[in-house]
């Protein structure tokens, strides 16, 4: 396979991901908003802060509103990672490899893309929640297209490679911001606010479901934490998606010339598994959730590196 | 004859008359044209009957329907061209219209012989010109007017081909005059494009009318990327029997970039930029995730002058450095050779029934237009003296770019030509203009809102594969010129295409 079908690959599905979660996000940050049951008023502010665009947002906007927020979120072009700018950059990079892909995903994706350039402000309109949930609904298309067309190889791999270190790093994001900048005050630790604010940062992972089947109805910082972090079987934790990104490479070093460096016991690769596989979220609490999870995304930027310099970087 | 009894059999003919009237009535220009469907006397020609029954007039309510569906079709499927000098990166579906243009078996045989003559004649040329060079020694076409022309590329000459196969792909454009004759309007041998949509325009059609096509009896054009590799791999050095071929595009923003898409994934072949490949050793490589993987054969899609900034422009990032010499050396074959421009050059299209003389002993089956090279001071003359009978056209371009129509032209744009012609008159041809054939074309809504036919301006590009047997796919691209009374069909100027059905007896 060429390098830069490879590369194509990796970031089409990266932007995917990208897109998706924050669609999701959006979707989430409304429950929050509508139930929010202590009257007090909220924004669409903590999106910002969840997915770091704070500052860009800033430099257009000094005085923000919800409608800004959201019309920067969703289609402003000049963020390079509203969800418009991560489908566009998303379906360019399937352009270039569309000759790879099933015919049935190519017309997904350009489908999605084609709609998506009539987005503006009026998309709200019939209801924000309506909009994110079919948005979702339509990256769930996309994925589903791509599981049931596409053959098990070395492109699927690279696919796969992108998405999971992706999701990996979203996750860790999601969990870190909403420890340290959704909460401000202490006292509101355990609080009703704290609780559904957790809810919701399960639901943003389509986690909600899956983590009530172990925890109940009980919802609280350890075992979400937990759960997102360290659950084996769960498609959304980061243990789940550095598994399924460790086998992929393997795969691929196999298929690429049978060498394993990439994920020995001292690489990136290696020592994110190991962390993930061995933690608990009760020692990680205690000896600091934040340092842990820039771990993560540290150990995620390397691993993209790496992948970078062995796979894909043109020489 | 026939095809207007049969219809009269079928009992329609009282359905044709007021058909034929309402179309008559939309022909406001160029009476004297040639209509592919219907004779002088409003009876439609051979193999066209049917299509006038069961489509024209049985479904006269759906056309806005069936064009908007197969316009969905095609956008949804991302089957566009970007037009250069539009915003960056904006795509365009060709528009389409879904009224089918027919050639009777007997027409396309005459056809498809010329053309075989004719693409083995201009081949024969470029072996000529870029190898002992009689023909321009002994005066038949001028030497000045080919080692001067911008095509000729100095680096060709000594690069034989496998087989001497400089031209493997053709797209010869013709165009049907008022007397019914075709006639060639001009070549392309350099990196011919359009066939993608030959292909996918006739699936389309496959899909809105299955019965149709399949009970007037059209010639299938599936098996056309099929042949093209079977020609390429030909050409791989020293006959290898499974060799590595690749199509090299200049990138997702090149007008043909569907193009290239579509054929790679036809072909099963690997879809290349140019720095995906690199040279060592006088052998071509693609770099791969697992290392480099020989190349033996390229289908490039990039002008000559893109292909190698070591030999061309040193600015392009589109090419492979050292392409050139690994050609040379035998390491690699490229479709088509480098050079191949000198024999599509407009100038030297008004030498091709001599060269078809020089080289075949044969006459011409397909005639040229009536040529005026107005490096020419004679023909330079006459031409200005009456400017805006001819249609003028710059020797070194394509898609139609500064093609000025005499009889269409204002003042301002006629004074403008005579002063660029009269600055530099071998960078110009001139030629009668030829009232090319029209045919039935959704032209917008009637007075009833149902769709309107009328006549619209329609040239032919068919598409000859140069291989160890010569092949001409039994079909091509027809475009239309969408706006009432344009002559000019190319896509980047407004027009449109329609699907071509060659028909099998």
């Amino acid at each position: 396979m060429l390098r830069r079908i490879a590369d194509h690959l990796f970031w089409m599905a990266r932007y995917l991901e990208r897109a998706e979660w924050r669609a999701r996000l959006a979707d989430v940050n409304y429950h929050l908003l509508v139930e929010n049951p202590t009257g007090e008023p909220q924004s669409w502010a903590p999106l910002l802060a969840i997915t770091g665009d704070g500052e860009l947002f800033a430099e257009y906007h000094d005085a923000p509103n919800e409608a800004q927020v959201l019309d920067f979120f969703t289609f402003e072009l000049r963020n390079p990672s509203s969800i418009l700018s991560c489908i566009n950059a998303a379906r360019e990079n399937a352009r270039s490899l569309r000759h790879r892909l099933s015919s049935e995903l190519w017309l997904e994706i350009n489908t999605l893309y084609l709609d998506s350039q009539q987005w503006s402000h009026a998309v709200f309109e019939q209801g924000v929640y309506g909009f994110f949930s079919e948005l979702r609904n339509r990256f769930h298309r996309v994925g589903g297209i791509s599981h049931a067309t596409l053959p098990r190889d070395i492109e699927f791999d690279f696919m796969t490679v992108g998405t999971m270190l992706e999701r990996a790093e979203n996750v860790s994001r999601l969990l870190d911001s909403k420890y340290h900048y959704l909460l401000p005050r202490l006292e509101d630790v355990g609080g009703t606010v704290d609780r559904m604010q957790w809810a919701a940062v399960l639901r943003s992972a389509s986690a909600l479901e899956a983590y009530r089947r172990v925890y109940g109805n009980q919802i609280a910082v350890e075992p979400v934490v937990e759960f997102l972090l360290f659950d084996a079987g769960f498609p959304r934790s980061a243990r789940f998606c550095i598994d399924e990104l460790e086998a992929a490479l393997e795969r691929i070093g196999r298929a690429a010339g049978g060498s394993r460096e990439i994920s020995d016991a001292a690489s990136p690769m290696g020592r994110l598994a190991a962390a993930l596989r061995a933690g608990k979220a009760g020692a990680v609490i205690g000896s600091g959730l934040h340092e842990f999870l820039m771990e993560v995304q540290d150990l995620c930027a390397g691993i993209g590196s790496i992948i970078f310099d062995k796979y894909l970087r043109f020489e | 004859m026939q095809s207007a009894a049969m219809v009269q059999s079928a009992g329609e003919l009282g359905n044709v008359a007021p058909f034929w009237a309402l179309y008559r009535a939309a022909h406001r220009t160029n009476l004297e044209a040639f209509d592919e469907m219907f004779d002088p006397q409003g009876r439609p020609r051979p193999g066209y009957s049917r299509v006038l029954a069961d489509f024209l007039i049985a479904h006269a309510d759906r056309f806005d329907e069936i064009r908007t569906r197969a316009d969905r079709m095609f956008l949804n499927e991302g089957v566009t061209f970007n037009v250069y000098g539009d915003s960056a990166g904006a795509e365009r579906i060709f528009p389409f219209d879904p009224i089918p243009r027919l050639i009777d078996a007997q027409t396309w045989s005459q056809l498809e012989a010329g053309l075989i003559q004719r693409v083995r004649a201009l081949n024969a040329f470029l072996a000529d010109v870029y190898g002992e060079g009689t023909i321009l020694k002994e005066g038949i076409v001028p030497n000045d007017l080919i080692k001067t022309s911008p095509q000729f590329r100095r680096a060709a000459a000594g690069i034989i081909p496998p087989h001497g196969a400089y031209i493997t792909v053709a797209g010869i454009d013709l165009v049907r005059a008022a007397d019914g004759r075709f006639h060639v309007l001009e070549d392309n041998v350099r990196t011919p494009s359009g066939v993608s949509y030959v292909i996918k325009n006739r699936l389309v059609m496959t899909r809105l009318v299955p019965e149709l096509i399949r009970a007037t009896g059209a010639r299938s054009v599936e098996h056309y990327p099929a042949d093209l590799l079977a020609c390429l791999c030909e050409l791989a050095p020293s006959g290898k029997s499974r060799p590595t071929v690749a199509l090299l595009t200049p990138g997702a923003y090149n007008s043909a970039f569907f193009e290239h898409v579509f054929l790679s994934q036809q072909m099963g072949v690997e879809l290349v930029e140019g720095r995906d490949l690199v040279c060592v050793d006088h052998k071509l490589y693609m770099k791969t995730v697992d290392g480099l993987r020989q190349v033996d054969v390229l289908y490039r899609r990039i002008d000559d002058d893109f292909l190698d900034p070591v030999v061309f422009r040193p600015d392009s990032m589109l090419g492979v450095p050292g392409l050139t010499s690994v050609l040379r050396a035998g390491g690699a074959a490229i479709a088509n050779a480098i050079g191949t421009g000198v024999a599509d050059d407009k100038a030297v299209y008004a030498y091709t029934p001599a060269m078809i003389r020089y080289y075949l002993g044969e006459e011409p089956i397909i005639p040229i237009v009536e040529t005026c090279l107005l490096r020419d001071p004679d023909a330079r003359r006459m031409v200005l003296r009456e400017l805006d009978r001819y249609v003028i056209k710059p020797t070194g371009a394509s898609g139609g770019y500064g093609v000025v129509i005499g009889p269409s032209a204002s003042d301002r744009e006629l004074a403008q030509v005579r002063e660029r012609i009269e600055r530099a008159p071998a960078d110009y041809i001139a030629q009668p203009v030829v009232q090319i054939s029209v045919h039935p074309t959704i032209a917008g809504r009637g007075a009833d809102g149902g769709a309107q036919i009328a006549p619209r301006h329609i040239d032919f590009r068919p598409f000859v594969l140069l291989g160890a047997r010569p092949r001409v796919l039994p079909g091509g691209l027809t475009r239309v010129a969408l706006r009432e009374g344009s002559l000019i069909v190319n896509s980047s100027q407004g027009g449109g295409s329609k699907d071509t059905w060659v028909l099998s007896s």
